[in-house]
């Protein structure tokens, strides 16, 4: 599904990530977890094409494809989903209507017809149901006055409506009182299937008890220092990142 | 000595040779011109105080971003009055006919709003056939050269309302001079009356461009009085006929009595290759409410003044202007509140785009007099910077002269959220599609004020027809 090979990427003439890599198969969930400033965000950001990152050596492969070449709203309707660290509050632009923009920008793209409106809203409401998220929330301005955990559960409203086929969560955790957690990692899980792949951007081993990887990695000064299964978080957990950074020194 | 009298006196007539050229247009037409309408005296002194003052220029610091250029060539005769000197009809309200172009039809007026009565202007002229007047209790509403012609059937036709005040209001001659020109050259007058009942009443002012600017000049003209409680919902719209230039000046004057309710709105909707100059002075009494709501998209080159007094005490405004550019346009906007009285309360709100080569600008001052005190300001002027040769000016200005208000004000100009617009890609949608919805979200908080289900769909069509984009029909 994704492989990243080798990449570098500079913000403001500063080497953030310095040769990272990581091969996500299809139908994986893997964990990135790192130290504070090593490069989650950067790496989850230049994966869904934010402008502002240099990439200055390395490949992005996405189903075969040079996901670098495409611009985000391409690599969107290819199916890459970003939840945001910090989604933005769009006063003014209705969330329903940015759902329904988003769901037909992919179909159109796959050359397919609109969605139904009464379908569509139908499912949008299920979905808002598993999310505990109230009706109306749906006509408010994207984010706007939301909450923190609530801006959190709205991105992954939007992924379980938009279905991506690589979902890039980062730290979508953070901020979550544990009910919330458990209402977005059981969001998260109904989405897991043999042919979607997800990536996990957490700090925290609790998430990982609700949806489980294949895989973890630890991101530490732009690179993956060392990767494991599920067991390596319980142990960065215990022992801190010192640890890995010690062993990678 | 007043202010207006010192400019006079004080300064170099500019423009020298359009001033004279303004002086032999209207020697021309006076004649022709209904004195019914305003009389010859005051003509005669409006056309003298502009000549000798100048018509404004960009040198001015209150008119440094208006396109006054359209002035040097513009006609500024009525079309009708030429017509009508012309055609040796001379002297009364019946010289001026009806106008030479086939009139539109009524089904390419925009939808009238349930409820209200329509009053359609062509020229500034009354066109009783694109209208549909109501009787609602406790108004009048006439077209004072009508009203001279005694023609039947309009209440109230005996006695022809005229505002107390004489022109200009403006207490500086040097914004009011475009409503000086329309004083001298006006070919009818609006004049709306509305006194105490249950009810609001409706009324919808709705004025069409329709000779071209080379064949003469159109000045609609809107005298407005609310007696003590009384209440009045207002629509003006200006739309054009056709894709022809225009050279249109309105004016328009606002009485709001002790305890009366005005909700106004405007819009601006001339035709693409249109001049649209613009004038609104506004005295509120004691405990009035004004909101005055206007949206600019049309024209080519379009100016708007207004001058609004705080002159009883406890009076409350709401001021919300949008105004879109694009392309070549210039959308130039210039408010004056004025705080009198005590315990007056203002808001504005301008938000403002420019795409393309457009400019548009807002400059909005606040004057809080001595005798104002425990005034309430508020002001929130933002413009979007939405193409790399567009130009947006936003221009706070305080003017305090007693320590007791509170007056705050921000004003920002900047280009679209960078983040805002990478969400939206990141869920798939365009960049096209991401900045209208994004432009559209900056114009929400002045939409937003719309009360008038029906009127705001209408308008947030026109915004989305504006902003050429199919995609946001779906929004509405
Ligand atoms: N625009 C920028 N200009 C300069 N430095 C930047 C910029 N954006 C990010 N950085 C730096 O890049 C580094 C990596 O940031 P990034 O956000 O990817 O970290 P992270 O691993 O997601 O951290 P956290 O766990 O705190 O979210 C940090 O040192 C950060 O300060
Ligand atoms: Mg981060």
């Amino acid at each position: 599904m994704l492989k990243i090979e080798n990449l570098h990427v500079k913000v403001d003439g500063k080497e953030i990530l310095k040769g990272l890599t990581l091969t996500v198969p299809t139908g994986e969930v893997h964990a990135v977890m790192g130290p504070n400033g090593s490069g989650k965000s950067t790496l989850a950001n230049v994966l869904a094409g934010r402008p502002g990152y240099e990439i200055t050596s390395g490949t992005v492969t996405f189903q075969g494809r040079d996901l670098l070449a495409l611009a985000p709203e391409e690599r969107a309707r290819e199916g890459v989903f970003l939840g945001f660290q910090y989604p933005v509050e769009i006063p003014g632009v209705n969330n329903v209507y940015l759902l329904k923009a988003a769901v037909n920008a992919a179909r159109k793209h796959r050359g397919l017809e609109e969605v139904d409106a009464f379908e569509f809203l139908t499912l949008v409401k299920e979905k808002m149901r598993l999310m505990r998220m109230e009706d109306s929330m749906l006509s408010r301005g994207v984010n706007e006055g939301f909450s923190g955990g609530e801006k959190k559960r709205n991105e992954i409203l939007q992924m379980l409506v938009l279905e991506p086929r690589l979902a890039i969560l980062d730290e979508t955790d953070s901020g979550l009182d544990i009910d919330a957690l458990k209402i977005v990692a059981h969001g998260v899980n109904t989405l897991r299937s043999p042919e979607r792949s997800l990536v996990l951007v957490t700090h925290y081993q609790r998430l990982l008890d609700y949806i489980v990887p294949d895989h973890v990695h630890v991101l530490v000064k732009g690179r993956i220092v060392r990767s494991g299964d599920k067991s390596l978080a319980l142990e960065l957990e215990r022992r801190g990142y010192d640890w890995v950074t010690g062993e990678a020194a | 000595m007043t202010k207006s009298s010192e400019a006079i006196s004080g300064a170099e007539p500019r423009n020298a040779a359009l001033s004279k050229r303004l002086l032999d247009e209207y020697a021309a037409v006076r004649e022709s011109l209904p004195g019914e309408v305003v009389s010859p005296a005051r003509r005669q002194e409006a056309i003298q105080a502009i000549s000798a003052r100048g018509l404004p220029t960009t040198r001015e610091e209150n008119w440094r971003y208006t396109n006054l250029r359209p002035l040097e060539r513009a006609r500024f005769a009525p079309a009708a009055a030429s017509a009508a000197v012309e055609a040796g009809a001379l002297g009364t309200a019946a010289a001026i006919g009806a106008p030479a172009l086939p009139l539109p039809s009524p089904s390419d007026l925009p939808p009238r709003l349930a409820g209200f009565a329509r009053y359609a202007f062509v020229d500034g002229t009354f066109a009783p056939e694109l209208s549909s007047p109501e009787e609602q209790a406790g108004l009048t509403v006439q077209s004072l050269r009508r009203a001279a012609q005694g023609t039947p059937g309009r209440p109230g036709s005996a006695t022809v309302f005229q505002l107390s005040r004489a022109l200009p209001a403006l207490g500086n001659l040097s914004e009011a001079r475009l409503a000086l020109l329309n004083e001298a050259f006006a070919t009818d007058t609006a004049a709306i009356h509305v006194g105490g009942a249950a009810e609001p009443a409706r009324v919808e002012l709705l004025f069409i461009a329709l000779a071209g600017a080379d064949s003469g000049a159109s000045y609609p003209r809107v005298q407005l009085g609310l007696e003590p409680g009384s209440r009045l919902v207002l629509v003006e719209r200006h739309i054009g006929a056709g894709a022809g230039s225009h050279f249109v000046n309105t004016s328009v004057d606002v009485d709001v009595g002790r305890g009366a309710h005005l909700t106004h709105y405007r819009l601006q909707q001339a035709g693409a290759r249109a001049t649209w100059l613009d004038t609104l002075s506004a005295v509120l009494a004691a405990d009035a409410r004004y909101g005055l709501l206007a949206i600019n998209t049309g024209a080519l080159s379009a100016r708007s003044t207004t001058h609004i007094q705080m002159a009883g005490s406890g009076a409350e405004l709401a001021l919300s202007v949008a105004a879109l550019g694009d392309r070549q346009q210039v959308q130039d906007n210039f408010a004056l509140v004025e705080h009198i009285a005590p315990r007056a309360r203002t808001e504005q709100t301008f938000r403002g785009i420019a795409s393309g080569r457009a400019r548009v600008a807002f400059n909005g001052k606040i004057a809080v007099r001595e005798a104002a005190a425990g005034t309430d300001s508020r002001q929130s002027l933002r413009g979007l910077l939405a193409g790399p040769e567009a130009e947006i000016d936003v221009r706070p200005q305080l003017e305090i002269y007693t320590d007791d208000v509170r007056c705050s004000h921000g004003a920002t100009a900047g280009k679209l959220d960078e983040s805002m617009l990478f969400y939206l890609l990141s869920r798939g949608l365009s960049p096209e599609v991401a900045q209208r919805l994004l432009k559209w979200a900056f114009l929400e908080d002045v939409v937003s004020k719309i009360e008038l289900p029906e009127l705001r769909r209408q308008i947030e069509h026109d915004l989305a027809a504006q902003m050429a984009d199919a995609s946001l029909k779906e929004l509405l």
